[in-house]
């Protein structure tokens, strides 16, 4: 491996469940009406510690979309993903934004999220103009 | 014969026995290669050659101007029979005999007759012509001053430098010089300077100054040209990394790529976990390495090259972020991370002192240049130094530093360089004198300072290099990419003769070099 390059947030926090990694600070975020696979998601004005997988196009609950998946630096498992570009002028806002899974991370206060059945919706993605 | 004087002093040139052996006056140039007496042992010059008016396989080189700067090289170098010898042969003299004339008759102190010889020698620009014979006659003004001929000098500086029209704060000078002589001191001239055939030796140097080139052949001209060459190899050579003395005439210079480290010599293995840092001493004779296995290692360099291991130093219950050495050599200072730092003896490897502050945890450590204090930056930001013994003398609090283990201290003691900000570096005089800062348009994750403290090499997050000027003011001078990273921290560092070379690590296992000045990469 190698020394893990860290960058330290303060503030309220939200990090990677499993490694303790900062990704993100609650005072960062724009949307919490997102929705993927694993129930809640939230779109931040900027996150830290992740690398940027290949970009894809994609057909989401608003669209389609160019977004590519963000990883965790700490563990390397997928914790969300970037919008590279929107295909509608209406969801041009989310362009160079991040969504992160609220399932993969521990919250400010050390808060988890736990999807329940019910809230499960086939598809990513969502609106919150 | 062809117009030479006949009360013409004997000069530098050979006195040949016949008489059909005067160079030509003019730079014309010969319809046929010269025949004669030159001696029998000599090679008659070849038809082909003696008549072409260029040189060289590009046609660029005018055969004339190349012979004159030979023969002054020849003169230069105190090979004046050569010199004489090739002037003959090539029927090329060095100087015109105008110009010879010119350099005898300042020599000997013939004045106005030099003077009209200037003019005799047909240069197109007047201010020229008038600044030289300024200088002739200002030359006959002083040496009349020396002899106390102050009649004399009066008359030559009234009826001829000032009709010359030029320089005329210099003649207000040397009319000063006629009232007060120690106004000749302050013009820098001593009486020993005036009389002796130096300063008539340096009239002519700055009349060659003076003249144009064509006139008067520069003086050095030839080595001057093959130094420019030389400068043009060295700065062509990609991977040039050897001293000059190694740049030769005979062949153009090109440092092989085995210049440049690029095959393992040898492997290391004793670390039983990941080695985060290594460090040479400042003499070379050890490396030490730290390691996520909570241990340091000091490495001692053989005579054959080769590295064996020295000491193995236990005791931090941490990873251990980073090494550094003493200024002597002799003591090793190693950090584990967020926890303390230890200060080992190189020799013994025994463990001399442990720092440690309460509540917070230790990331990076440093000597100062007098080797009796040390500093350390904190998880909670700020930076304490301590003597020795453990006394904690001083400590700057607030943001001064980051979770980050670089840091680095200049060699005169004055400045601590260390991260504040995400994408900024400090570097805090302790002085107190003025902190100046390097800022970034994306997250440092590492940086290193060159050893002659001038410059600092900074990496980024976004795979790119940049190297600050820090010397003076604070000015970006370069780029460099190549390298690959995204999650780990990669470092650079400065190497090679005269530290000319960047290395950097790479996350797709390449070692990467760049140099410094062409910004090219290689990659190994």
């Amino acid at each position: 491996m190698g020394r893990l390059f860290v960058i330290n947030l303060e503030g309220k926090i939200y990090s990677r469940k499993h490694c303790q990694t900062h990704l993100a600070l609650y005072d960062d975020i724009i949307s919490k009406s997102f929705h993927c696979r694993h129930g809640k998601a939230y779109l931040f004005r900027k996150v830290v510690n992740v690398s940027v997988g290949e970009k894809e196009d994609r057909m989401m609950i608003t669209g389609m979309h160019t977004v590519a998946d963000i990883f965790c630096v700490g563990c390397g498992s997928i914790v969300g993903w970037t919008y590279e570009a929107a295909h509608e002028k209406s969801q041009k806002y989310k362009e160079g934004k991040f969504v992160l899974e609220r399932f993969k991370v521990s919250g400010p206060d050390g808060s988890n999220y736990w999807p329940s059945r019910e809230a499960h919706i086939s598809g990513s993605d969502a609106d919150d103009a | 014969m062809g117009g030479v004087e006949d009360d013409e002093p004997p000069t530098k040139r050979v006195k040949a026995s016949s008489g059909e052996l005067r160079s030509l006056l003019n730079y014309s140039l010969l319809s046929e290669p010269l025949t004669g007496s030159l001696g029998d042992s000599m090679a008659r010059p070849l038809p082909s050659q003696g008549d072409e008016e260029m040189v060289g396989t590009k046609g660029v080189i005018k055969r004339v101007e190349f012979v004159r700067i030979i023969t002054k090289a020849l003169y230069t170098l105190g090979y004046e029979k050569s010199g004489a010898l090739l002037e003959q042969e090539s029927g090329i003299p060095l100087h015109s005999s105008v110009v010879n004339l010119l350099r005898q008759q300042v020599l000997s102190g013939n004045w106005d007759e030099s003077v009209a010889t200037l003019h005799k020698i047909g240069l197109s620009d007047e201010t020229v012509v008038k600044s030289a014979s300024f200088l002739i006659l200002e030359q006959k003004f002083f040496e009349f001053l020396e002899k106390d001929k102050i009649m004399d000098a009066l008359m030559t500086l009234r009826t001829e430098i000032a009709p010359l029209c030029i320089n005329t704060s210099r003649v207000h000078d040397l009319s000063a010089c006629i009232v007060s002589p120690s106004r000749r001191l302050l013009l820098g001239l001593s009486s020993q300077d005036i009389v002796s055939a130096n300063s008539r030796s340096k009239l002519l140097e700055k009349l060659q100054k003076l003249l144009p080139p064509t006139v008067m052949v520069p003086e050095r001209r030839l080595e001057h040209l093959v130094e420019q060459a030389l400068s043009v190899q060295r700065e062509a050579c990609v991977f040039h990394n050897s001293l000059d003395s190694a740049l030769s005439l005979y062949s153009d210079h090109q440092c092989g790529k085995d210049q440049i480290p690029s095959r393992t010599l040898q492997v290391l293995q004793a670390h039983r976990d990941e080695v985060w840092y290594l460090q040479f001493s400042h003499n070379g004779k050890y490396l030490a390495s730290s390691s996520i296995d909570r241990s340091a290692i000091i490495w001692e360099v053989n005579e054959d090259g080769g590295v064996s291991l020295k000491h193995t130093l236990t005791g931090h219950q941490k990873p251990v972020l980073t090494v550094s050495w003493s200024p002597d050599d002799r003591q090793l200072l190693t950090c584990g991370i967020e926890e303390a730092i230890r200060r080992w003896d190189v020799s013994s490897g025994e463990c001399l002192h442990i720092y440690e502050k309460a509540g917070v945890g230790l990331i990076s450590c440093g000597w100062l240049p007098d080797g009796k204090r040390v500093f350390s930056g904190m998880t909670d930001k700020s930076i304490c130094m301590w003597d020795l013994d453990g006394k904690e003398l001083e400590c700057w609090k607030g943001q001064r530093t980051l979770k980050i283990s670089d840091m680095a201290l200049t060699n005169d003691g004055k400045r601590i360089i260390t991260m504040c900000r995400e994408n900024a570096i400090l570097l805090l005089d302790r002085e107190a004198k003025g902190d100046r800062l390097i800022e970034e348009d994306q997250t440092v994750t590492s940086f290193s300072l060159s050893r002659d403290n001038k410059f600092l090499l900074v990496n980024l997050l976004n795979q790119e290099i940049h190297l600050w000027s820090i010397d003076g003011d604070i000015k970006l001078v370069s780029k460099y990419k190549g390298h690959k990273r995204t999650r780990f921290v990669i470092r650079s560092c400065f190497g090679g003769f005269d530290q000319a070379f960047i290395a950097s690590g790479s996350e797709d296992s390449q070692l990467i070099y760049h140099h410094e000045l062409t910004n090219r990469p290689q990659q190994t």
